[in-house]
């Protein structure tokens, strides 16, 4: 049952690269927040998995449950950001980023 | 430890932390900053350490990426750069992180290795708190006896240093000045969703609770007053996020917000003091039995325990509201993110 465990736990973190290349590569902040929730998800579910690898899921289901009550906080708090800025992609395309010439020296 | 799902987790930690430096765009710095907090999290579940991750999972889900998206919505989005004399700086800098590293990397070789059973925590320090802690404190989790009772100093003064780290935010940012809350006062209310309201409102008794349940039941399972006290911190913000930072005040004012931060660390160090004067050390809550009703010096310890953790719990608490409405509203306490 444990190496069950296990390959479902390496399983969920092969989803979590997915997720992460959107992550790291997404255009726009709005990619990056989306892709942020899932790995959030998915260490929800990892985290009950690892307490049952340990056998002591007892431990484990309180961080789980802080993670699913406070998950989206973040998520609420940046959409408020753009709600009050409106600029999705402003300087950031990733990292292949240009530069901008014109208001940025000093 | 778990090497398969230890060095998926340790690789996606190394990709994120990666791209949270090299993105130019700091708000998208701030949510992969939030990945990384998830992992860090997962690694530190899975090396057994379930009372840390219970904290990263507390601060970096609830509070830590808010309070940088407020920081970026009151300065600035975009990294400026300096034309002249770029290469120079971006060259010490990496001369400087290089030589860190390297003095780090060479202090590790001494350290002993992960859970080594000769190392000298192992052999001297953990088998007498695993062996004595229940004949001393009556405390289950381990963890909780050593932080607030065999270490109870060093737990007083980490409150101390959040408690000064708010009140050094409150200084710096705080402005007093009357006629700029009138202005803001006229401004048109930003737009509610009745969705994000409905659900906060149905959310935010549920967070509180489990938040009072993580302070209470700290003594046998992960948790305790840190983390309880920054998920109570989280509901608040919860709630100024979705409706306004007017709402947030109506709730807990600045003055109540204040005295709560002191009082909580006024109840950590009073519980000090009152051993002292019952004449024992400073913290040592043994002789708490003396005043306490039908308790033997062992559950004393246990109940002093629990004390202490309510300080922390309402210091810590006060402290993230504070942080949170002085760093969204600039410090004018008119109208947050």
């Amino acid at each position: 049952m444990t190496t069950y465990f296990i390959y479902a736990g390496v399983g969920l973190c092969f989803l979590m690269f997915l997720a992460l290349y959107r992550v790291i590569l997404g255009p726009t902040a709005i990619d990056r927040l989306m892709g942020v929730n899932v790995i959030g998800t998915k260490t929800t579910v990892l985290l009950i998995v690892i307490g049952l690898i340990y056998g002591r899921v007892e431990m484990f289901v309180d961080i789980a449950i802080a993670y699913a009550l406070l998950n989206f906080i973040a998520t609420v708090g940046a959409a408020r950001y753009f709600q009050h800025r409106k600029n999705l992609c402003s300087v950031g395309f990733g990292l292949r980023h240009k530069e901008d010439k014109g208001d940025t020296t000093e | 430890m778990i090497w398969q799902i230890d060095l998926m987790v340790l690789t996606l930690i190394v990709f994120c932390a990666f791209s949270a430096v090299m993105v130019k765009d700091l708000l998208s710095a701030a949510i992969i900053f939030g990945a990384y907090s998830f992992l860090m999290c997962l690694l530190w579940t899975e090396m057994g350490a379930v009372d840390v991750a219970f904290t990263e999972a507390a601060v970096g889900a609830g509070v830590s990426t808010i309070f940088m998206i407020a920081a970026i919505f009151r300065t600035s989005r975009s990294v400026k750069h300096r034309s002249r004399g770029r290469r120079f700086y971006k060259l010490i800098g990496f001369f400087a992180a290089a030589v860190t590293g390297m003095v780090l990397l060479y202090g590790q070789s001494d350290f002993p290795g992960w859970a080594d059973p000769n190392s000298p925590a192992s052999s001297h320090l953990s088998p007498y708190f695993i062996t004595h802690t229940i004949s001393d404190t009556a405390v289950p989790n381990i963890v909780t006896s050593v932080l607030a009772d065999y270490r109870g100093f060093d737990t007083m003064f980490e409150t101390a240093v959040i408690f000064t780290a708010g009140i050094a935010v409150i200084f710096v940012l705080r402005q007093y000045r009357r006629d700029q809350t009138d202005v803001a006062g006229t401004d048109e209310v930003a737009y509610q969703s009745p969705i994000i309201q409905t659900v906060s409102r149905q959310m935010v008794p549920f967070i509180q609770l489990f938040a009072l349940y993580v302070v209470a039941h700290g003594h046998h399972s992960p948790g305790g007053g840190f983390q309880g006290g920054v998920i109570l911190g989280a509901s608040f913000i919860l709630v100024g996020l979705s409706y306004d930072l007017r709402s947030v005040l109506k709730k807990m004012g600045e003055g109540p917000n204040i005295i709560f931060g002191n009082l909580g660390v006024f109840l950590y160090a009073g519980i000090g003091a009152v051993c002292i004067l019952l004449g024992a050390n400073f913290l040592d809550y043994s002789v708490l039995s003396r005043i306490l009703p039908a308790t033997d010096s062992v559950m004393a310890r246990s109940h002093g325990i629990l004390g202490v953790e309510i300080g922390v719990a309402i210091a810590v608490m006060a402290i993230m509201i504070a942080i949170y409405v002085n760093i969204s509203s600039h410090g004018k306490y008119d109208k947050g993110l």
